[in-house]
C-alpha cells in the first residue's frame, strides 16, 4: 500500500514538475510569437510606405517631366505612329497610319 | 536556608486536568481548520470570478490593435491614397529643462527637424503646468526617427497614421482627403470613409513587471483592416486631363474649370479635375474656391451644349427629320415679350445645321413642333433635375421646373440650355444616350466589374443621327472646330452661356462649354470642359473649351490603345532611304 502511494506521489510530483515547465516554455514561445508579429505588423507598414513613395515617384507629372527635360522626349500622336495589325501582317509594311 | 525544588512532584501536575480543556483545544483548532476550509472554498468556488477578476486587473492589458485604413487605388491598380505612420511629438513641458545649454542646442536641432520656428516651440513649452502639449503632430517617419535620436527628457512621440496622396492636385477633388483623427472629410475618402476605415481590434494579455507581454488571455479580437477601393479614375488620364485644364484656365484668364471624361459604355469616370486645385499633402490656407468640386457641386445653365438633346427627342417623337429644312430668319425671333437671337442670320437651315451653326431660333422652332411633358420626360430620364446616382458628397441636382409651369417662353429657352441648370457631370453622363445607341448609363466612381443597365431613351437610329450631327459641329463649318485631333473622329457641342448675377445676366461674363466624344463612329469616351469666365479676349465655348477637349481626347484614347480612325499624314519614314553623300 505504502509503495504504491509512493509511486503515485512521485507521479504526481513529476507532473507538477512537468505543468511548471511547460507552463514556461508556453510562455516563452507566446513571447517569441508576440515579437514575430509586431516585426510583422512594422515591415507590412514598411512596405506600404516604400509603395507610396515608388509610387511618388513614377506619378504622371514626374515621369512626363523627366521624360521631357532629361530624355528629350515628345508626347507620341497619332502622325508619328506607326500601326501594325496583329498577325498576318496585312497592311504593315506600307507604312504610315492606317 | 534552602528549599530544594521537586519538580516531579508539581503540584499542578499533581492537580487532575480537567478532560473539556483539552477537548476544547481540539475542538478550537478543528474549528479554525473549518474556518480555513470555508474560506478556501468561498476563494475557490463560490466569489471565484471575483478574485479572479482581480487578479487580472493587476497583472492583465488590453491592447488595441489598430486596423489599417484601406488604401484608394485607380483602375489600374496605382496608389491614389494610403496609409503611412507618421510620428506625431508631444511634451510633458516641465520635463524639459531649457535652462540647460545642450538640451537648448537640441531644442534648435528639434525645431529644425520639424521645420517650426525655434519661438514657436520654446512658446508652446512655456506653460509649466500643462502635463501634455502636442508639439506637432503627423510628421514624417524618418523625422521621428531622427527626433528620437536626439533624446531630448520631456519630449515623447506616438506612432499615428497619415495619408499620402501621391498624385496630388491633380486628383485631389475626387480622392478628398482625411482629417487628423483618419477619417473622410472630402471625396472619395468620405464618400467610401465606413468601408474604408476598418474596424479596430483588441488582444487581452498579461504583461510582467517590465511591461512584456507573457501570456494572453480570453479570446483575441483581430483587427479588420479597411477595404481597398479601386475607383474607376485612370490616374493617367487624370493628370493630363488636369494639366491641360490648368493651362487653358490660365491662358484665358479664366477664374475656373473642370472636366470630366467618362467611358462611353460603362459609365465610368474616366477623370475628374477641377481648376484651382490644391495639394491634399499640405493643406495650409486653404480657401474654399480651391476645394470646391465644381464638376459634381456647381449647376450652371449649359447654354448651346443642350440643343443636341431637345433635337434628338423631336428626331425621336418623329417631329423632324435630319434634313428637315428650318427658316431662321432673320436671325430674330419674339416671343413673350422677348427677343432671341442667333449671332449671325442663318436663313434656311436643315436640322443638322441648326446643331452645326449653334442656332437659338432653329431649336426653339424645333421645340415648339414639342409638348411642354414630352421634353420634360427625356431631359427626367437623362437626369436633369435628378440628383446623379454616384456615390459623391455634396452631388447637385440641378434645376429642371415642372413641365406644368412651363411658359411658352421657357420652352423655348429651355431648347437652347436656358432656363434650367445642370451639373458638368449630368451634362457629360447625358451624353452617353448618344455614345450608347440611346441607352443612358449610369455613372460610377468604382471600378465596374459589367456593363451597367442602360435605359432606352432614344433609338439607335437616333442616336447615329445625332451622332453624325455632333461630328458636324466639330467639323469645317462648325462652331467646335478647335475641337479636333489629330487621328480620331470627333463630334461634340460648344456651349457659350452668359453668367447669371442676382436677377439678370451679368454683362461680359460667360461660361464655355465643350461636350463630346470620341471616335464619332463608335465612341470609347464622353468629354464634357467648363470653362468659367474666360476673359482673355475669347470667350466661345469652342474656343476656350474646345481646345482642351481635343487635348484630352486625344492623350486619352491614346492611352487607352485605341487605333486612329482617320487616315493621318505620317511624319515618320518607314524605311529610310540613306541619303547619297
Amino acid at each position: 500500500m505504502i509503495r504504491l502511494n509512493l509511486v503515485l506521489l512521485l507521479a504526481v510530483v513529476a507532473s507538477a514538475l512537468y505543468l511548471v515547465h511547460t507552463q514556461y516554455e508556453s510562455r516563452l514561445l507566446y513571447t517569441a510569437l508576440d515579437r514575430a508579429a509586431a516585426q510583422a505588423r512594422q515591415l507590412e507598414t514598411e512596405h506600404q510606405r516604400l509603395q507610396v513613395e515608388k509610387r511618388a515617384q513614377a506619378t504622371p507629372l514626374r515621369v512626363e517631366q523627366l521624360a521631357r527635360d532629361r530624355l528629350k522626349m515628345r508626347a507620341a500622336t497619332p502622325a508619328i505612329s506607326q500601326y501594325v495589325t496583329d498577325g498576318a501582317a496585312t497592311g504593315a509594311a506600307n507604312g504610315g497610319a492606317q | 536556608m534552602s528549599r530544594s525544588v521537586v519538580y516531579t512532584a508539581s503540584p499542578l501536575l499533581a492537580s487532575k486536568t480537567p478532560v473539556w480543556r483539552s477537548k476544547f483545544i481540539v475542538a478550537a483548532i478543528a474549528l479554525g481548520f473549518v474556518a480555513l476550509a470555508l474560506r478556501a472554498a468561498y476563494v475557490q468556488v463560490f466569489d471565484n470570478a471575483f478574485f479572479q477578476r482581480q487578479g487580472e486587473v493587476r497583472f492583465a492589458r488590453t491592447l488595441e490593435l489598430p486596423a489599417n485604413r484601406g488604401r484608394l487605388l485607380d483602375r489600374n491598380g496605382f496608389i491614389l491614397a494610403s496609409s503611412v505612420p507618421a510620428a506625431s511629438i508631444w511634451a510633458i513641458p516641465e520635463d524639459v529643462d531649457q535652462d540647460k545649454p545642450e538640451v537648448r542646442a537640441k531644442l534648435k536641432e528639434l525645431a529644425r527637424l520639424m521645420d517650426m520656428p525655434l519661438a514657436e516651440l520654446l512658446k508652446k513649452l512655456a506653460d509649466e503646468d500643462k502635463t501634455f502639449v502636442w508639439i506637432k503632430r503627423q510628421l514624417d517617419w524618418d523625422v521621428g526617427q531622427k527626433i528620437a535620436a536626439l533624446d531630448i527628457k520631456g519630449i515623447y512621440q506616438r506612432k499615428e497614421y497619415k495619408r499620402q496622396y501621391p498624385e496630388g492636385e491633380a486628383a485631389a477633388h475626387v480622392v478628398g482627403f482625411t482629417n487628423v483623427e483618419d477619417h473622410g472629410q472630402e471625396g472619395m475618402e468620405l464618400a467610401f470613409d465606413k468601408a474604408l476605415a476598418g474596424k479596430p481590434g483588441s488582444r487581452r494579455v498579461i504583461k510582467d513587471r517590465l511591461g512584456r507581454v507573457v501570456e494572453g488571455v480570453g479570446t483575441d479580437v483581430p483587427p479588420v483592416d479597411g477595404k481597398d477601393m479601386q475607383l474607376s479614375i485612370d490616374s493617367k488620364v487624370q493628370f493630363f486631363a488636369y494639366q491641360k485644364l490648368r493651362d487653358q484656365v490660365i491662358a484665358n484668364k479664366a477664374k475656373a474649370g473642370s472636366v470630366v471624361v467618362l467611358d462611353a459604355h460603362t459609365g465610368e469616370v474616366l477623370a475628374l479635375a477641377n481648376y484651382p486645385s490644391y495639394n491634399q499633402n499640405n493643406r495650409e490656407h486653404l480657401s474654399g474656391e480651391q476645394l470646391r468640386n465644381r464638376a459634381i457641386t456647381d449647376t450652371f445653365e449649359p447654354g448651346s451644349t443642350m440643343k443636341p438633346i431637345t433635337i434628338g427627342t423631336a428626331l425621336e417623337l418623329g417631329r423632324v427629320k435630319h434634313d428637315t429644312v428650318i427658316d431662321t430668319t432673320p436671325g430674330k425671333y419674339s416671343l413673350g415679350g422677348f427677343t432671341i437671337s442667333d449671332t449671325h442670320n442663318y436663313g434656311a437651315l436643315t436640322v443638322d445645321g441648326v446643331i452645326q451653326k449653334s442656332s437659338n431660333i432653329g431649336a426653339l422652332k424645333v421645340a415648339q413642333r414639342m409638348s411642354p411633358q414630352e421634353m420634360w420626360n427625356v431631359h427626367t430620364a437623362l437626369g436633369y433635375g435628378q440628383r446623379p446616382q454616384i456615390a459623391f458628397p455634396g452631388a447637385a441636382s440641378g434645376r429642371l421646373r415642372p413641365w406644368k409651369t412651363w411658359k411658352p417662353i421657357e420652352q423655348a429657352t429651355i431648347a437652347y440650355g436656358y432656363g434650367l441648370s445642370a451639373s458638368l457631370f449630368q451634362m457629360a453622363r447625358s451624353y452617353t444616350v448618344f455614345s450608347n445607341d440611346g441607352k443612358v448609363i449610369p455613372a460610377t466612381m468604382l471600378k465596374a466589374a459589367e456593363a451597367p443597365v442602360g435605359t432606352q431613351i432614344f433609338s439607335a437610329r437616333t442616336a447615329e443621327l445625332v451622332r453624325h450631327m455632333l461630328w458636324l459641329a466639330a467639323g469645317p463649318g462648325g462652331t467646335g472646330q478647335k475641337a479636333q485631333t489629330v487621328g480620331y473622329s470627333v463630334g461634340g457641342k460648344s456651349g457659350t452661356a452668359r453668367k447669371q448675377s442676382g436677377k439678370g445676366y451679368a454683362a461680359g461674363k460667360y461660361r464655355a462649354w465643350f461636350t463630346g466624344m470620341a471616335p464619332i463612329d463608335q465612341p470609347r469616351i464622353i468629354v464634357a470642359v467648363m470653362i468659367d469666365e474666360p476673359s482673355a479676349g475669347s470667350y466661345y465655348g469652342g474656343t476656350v473649351a474646345g481646345p482642351v477637349f481635343s487635348e484630352v481626347v486625344q492623350q486619352t484614347l491614346r492611352l487607352m490603345g485605341v487605333p486612329p480612325d482617320m487616315a493621318v499624314k505620317p511624319q515618320i519614314v518607314a524605311n529610310p532611304v540613306e541619303e547619297p553623300l
